[in-house]
């Protein structure tokens, strides 16, 4: 386990200052209007980088990079099953919106 | 006054009662987790799909404060930080009670879950007392338009799993109290921080889903 070899604070304060700065980098993109892409490229460009968070916390401050496999399989399967479900959802041969 | 330290990791060295190799809390506690994010990825569903259904909407009638969202954002950053230092620290106590610096390291980690509660009050703070206030104070309610019903029905939920988190961070900031209580119920530290964590990652989307777009 990483936590438990050599001091993680380090790599947790970096791992902080990632977060942060994903996050001021995502605001700042929506809200500045600097970059000439579409409405459409911003909000894809803000949701990669809050998959981006998650997939921090995840790997690091919930040890899923360290931890047992079994773990990371019980956190995949509901976006398996998410994934699933919305290509279901956004399937016009099922769903008329 | 003599710490032991609540072996949390690694999972193969605790007392471990089922067959995964994993303690048991642990393991009920990701399986919880997994629950969660179908409850949680099922409601931004439904938000996603009204939102894509009419592209000028929410319009100038939903706008949400960024700063104030951004603030609560780096609140719920943070405190996933200073929970996971908690984490850090319970594991330098050393692992026989009675060492002369686990009072120190206990101290850390009753400062580190400390910092979190009230990091966890603060946003806690800033969603009812300042954003739902000035909402409510302009009559803006669930039942306003579709945009106000995903916006309370979404930050409602996320609040209350927030308030059970600083409750759930209370109780083991409880077990620190006492050398027998933490060694018996210590583990528990590294429950509430995956069930913290859960919380900041939800967040983590519903900032730029509800504020951004």
């Amino acid at each position: 386990m990483s936590a438990s070899s050599g001091s993680p604070v380090k790599k947790y304060l970096m791992i902080w200052g990632w977060l942060a700065g994903l996050m001021l980098l995502g605001v700042f993109v929506s809200e500045a209007p600097i970059l000439p892409i579409s409405k459409a490229a911003i909000v894809g460009l803000v949701v990669v980088l809050s998959t981006i968070k998650a997939g921090l916390v995840a790997l690091h401050y919930m040890h899923l990079q360290s931890d047992r496999r079994l773990l990371a399989f019980i956190a995949i399967a509901p976006f398996l099953l998410l994934a699933a479900v919305l290509a279901l959802l956004f399937s016009t041969r099922f769903v008329r919106l | 006054m003599s710490y032991a330290r609540a072996m949390v990791v690694p999972a193969a060295h605790t007392s471990v009662s089922t067959t995964t190799g994993i303690p048991n809390g642990k393991l009920g506690m990701w399986l919880f987790l997994a629950s969660e994010v179908m409850f949680f990825t099922g409601l931004i569903a439904a938000y996603l799909v009204l939102r894509f259904s009419h592209p000028a909407w929410p319009g100038s009638e939903g706008h949400l404060s960024v700063p104030l969202g951004t603030a609560n954002t780096l609140l719920l950053i943070c405190s996933s930080t200073t929970i996971v230092l908690a984490l850090a620290a319970n594991h330098r106590l050393p692992a026989a009670p009675g060492a002369a610096q686990a009072g120190n390291q206990m101290g850390a980690v009753r400062g580190w879950l400390v910092a979190t509660i009230v990091l966890g009050l603060a946003f806690v703070a800033i969603k009812i007392c300042i954003e739902y206030a000035a909402k409510l104070s302009h009559h803006i309610v669930p039942s306003t338009n579709i945009f106000w019903a995903c916006y309370y029905t979404l930050t409602g939920f996320h609040l209350l799993h927030v308030l059970g988190g600083v409750v759930f961070n209370a109780m083991v900031l409880g077990y620190t109290a006492s050398p027998a209580a933490w060694t018996d119920r210590g583990k528990r530290l590294e429950l509430a921080g995956l069930y913290w964590h859960f919380v900041d990652i939800v967040w983590i989307f519903l900032f730029p889903l509800l504020y951004l777009f």
